[in-house]
């Protein structure tokens, strides 16, 4: 027998021995192709059509979505974390979700009177896989699922465009001018849409107002007109939608904050605002539909309070935000706590049981040290983290820790 | 896709997935679930072009070897399939056909992705050279020096082989090395 009779034979030998695949490839294909389409019109807002690898994002869309994940397991760069890096260089992952970038805040007095809050951004080189500081010029960017396209806008907000940045060459591509400044941008969570909230000052500028005597302070105001949602894929703008923020009172004071930016729900469907806790009441969410008219909550969403992570993929926790001690998971119709996770801020979903969050330094952890705190990895039914960053501390020239932009990868 | 061409891709995969799953799972080294993610990324690609294919299971099939080939080359250079056991010796009775397909299957699975995919093609599909040139996307000379250096490499891995007679790959080795270059 010669080495190549033998290769035929063991080949033909072990595939004999396959079966077919397992349950409905069909089904975890078109659902696949679904979610890939959505990937490539955010990506064609670029006027690019990039391979997406599938499985990797875990947005409901439809039937059949809810078996849209990889053909086995995890994948293999399930967790990708730097636990000795207090301030990331190297791209940090989990589960369904990457960073795609942080922001750094702070306050600019400014010869007025006024403050200034102004972001630094650091993004996501998609080749070198490290963080790397952003154009200054911009003044917010949103980083669509994929992470790779940026919603920015520049200069002091609110901005009159929008620009659609590919993130590989650090280009815009297209501007698009929503006929209303706007100050805030999101994408919806297939990446289809953005989601604009027109502002008619500056949401990030506290304005110096006079007070008893000659003294000036600056303070909030409420200049929010409403929201606009553009196509992402062919730029098209919507109607302009109505929604603005509550008159001051009778005092001229202003009840909440300057910036209340309008959100895309778990799925995408309708809209919220986000209000604090105030007077004795937990933070809620003022809903709309996507043509601008109020709503209510939808059924699974009813509870959702302040944490951006909200409603887990599949709908069957409601992450809550707690404290040092830990936080509540909880049944979404209901409210009740099912469980509880070692992790005091919830920031998004890695998969149907596991979260990325703010969790303080188990070292220091002693109920007071909240602030002091990393990025980790806890899954619901689990006491255990993962650190996926060392403690937070501030980037160098910076005096506050980097905030995580985190989005589907 | 419209409901009828949802309705000719699903009796597609539901008559031709095992047979593709099959040549995936040889494609892998026997890893059946990197064999099912690696046909399932090459359906979803196959259901975004369904309209315009004119063969779709010659088109699932060559996205297999590319992609089997061209992941292999982005994200693993020069790394081999790891296995967890090394090939196992025959011992004395190594004529025994049974045995050494069994050396013979986990000496495949060290094998490189693209040296495995040439073998595959050669001598499980039964395409001669030219065509697996083709699906391939690189040169003839390329595929033959391929094929050599993957059977020799298999001598190496399962010494028991040695009792083999040279294939005829092995008979007129390639002057061409060149790296082979494989088109997305």
């Amino acid at each position: 027998m010669n080495v190549d009779q033998l290769v035929r034979e063991a080949l033909q030998e072990q595939a004999a021995e396959q079966g077919g695949p397992r349950g409905d490839l069909v089904g975890r294909v078109l659902a696949g192709r679904r979610r890939r389409r959505a990937r490539t019109l955010a990506g064609a807002a670029l006027g690019t059509v990039a391979a997406v690898a599938v499985g990797v994002t875990a947005l409901d869309i439809g039937d059949g979505d809810k078996d849209a994940h990889p053909a086995s397991g995890p994948r293999a760069d399930d967790v990708i974390a730097h636990p000795d890096q207090s301030v990331p260089r190297d791209f940090v992952a989990a589960g369904n979700v990457g960073m795609a970038g942080y922001s750094v805040s702070r306050d600019v007095p400014q010869g007025n009177g006024d403050e200034l809050l102004v972001r630094s951004y650091f993004l996501l080189n998609p080749e070198t896989r490290k963080y790397e500081k952003a154009d200054a010029k911009w003044a917010w960017i949103a980083v669509a699922p994929g992470m790779r396209t940026a919603a920015v806008l520049e200069g002091e907000l609110p901005a009159r465009r929008i620009g659609m940045l590919d993130l590989r060459t650090g280009k815009v591509t297209r501007w698009i001018t929503p006929g209303h400044r706007v100050a805030a941008v999101e994408w919806s969570p297939d990446g289809r849409r953005l989601v604009a909230t027109a502002y008619r000052k500056n949401p990030d500028r506290k304005v110096a107002v006079p007070g008893n005597g000659s003294v000036s302070w600056p303070k909030h105001h409420g200049s929010r007109t409403g929201y606009l949602l553009i196509e992402a894929g062919s730029g098209h703008v919507g109607p302009f939608r109505d929604v603005p923020q509550p008159t001051p009172d009778k005092h001229g004071m202003f009840p909440g904050v300057s910036r209340q930016d309008v959100h895309f729900n778990h799925d995408g469907t309708r809209l919220y605002v986000q209000q604090y806790a105030r007077q004795g009441r937990k933070s809620y969410r003022d809903w709309y539909t996507l043509n601008g008219g109020p709503t209510s909550a939808p059924a699974a969403e009813k509870h959702a309070g302040w944490p951006k992570a909200g409603l887990s993929p599949d709908g069957t926790y409601l992450a809550d935000d707690g404290g040092p001690n830990g936080s509540a998971i909880r049944d979404p119709r209901t409210g009740e706590q099912v469980a509880r996770v070692p992790s005091g801020e919830q920031l998004a979903w890695a998969d149907n049981k596991r979260l990325v969050a703010l969790a303080c330094d188990p070292a220091r952890c002693t109920g007071k040290d909240e602030h002091r705190n990393r990025l980790v990895l806890v899954t619901v039914g689990s006491k255990k983290t993962v650190p996926l960053t060392a403690v937070r501390t501030a980037p160098k020239g910076y005096e506050r820790v980097w905030t995580p932009m985190l989005t589907a990868r | 896709m419209d409901a009828e061409s949802q309705d000719r891709f699903r009796e597609f995969v539901e008559s031709r997935s095992a047979a593709l799953l099959r040549t995936a799972v040889l494609l892998t080294g026997g890893d059946r679930h990197a064999a099912e993610d690696l046909l399932q990324n090459a359906l979803v690609k196959a259901a975004g072009r369904w309209n315009r294919i004119d063969d779709p299971e010659a088109y699932v099939r060559r996205i297999l070897y590319r992609q089997q080939v061209n992941r292999w080359r982005l994200k693993w250079p020069r790394r081999e399939v790891a296995v967890a056991e090394p090939p196992e010796r025959a011992g004395a009775d190594t004529a025994a056909g049974a045995e050494l397909r069994v050396v013979m299957r986990a000496a495949l699975a060290r094998l490189t992705p693209r040296q495995r995919s040439v073998l595959v093609l050669r001598y499980f599909e039964d395409l001669p050279e030219a065509d697996v040139a083709r699906i391939l996307g690189c040169s003839v000379g390329t595929v033959r020096s391929t094929t050599h250096r993957s059977l020799a490499r298999l001598r190496s891995l399962a010494p028991e082989l040695a009792v083999l007679g040279p294939a005829v790959a092995e008979a007129a080795p390639s002057s061409d090395i060149s790296p082979v270059e494989v088109r997305p």
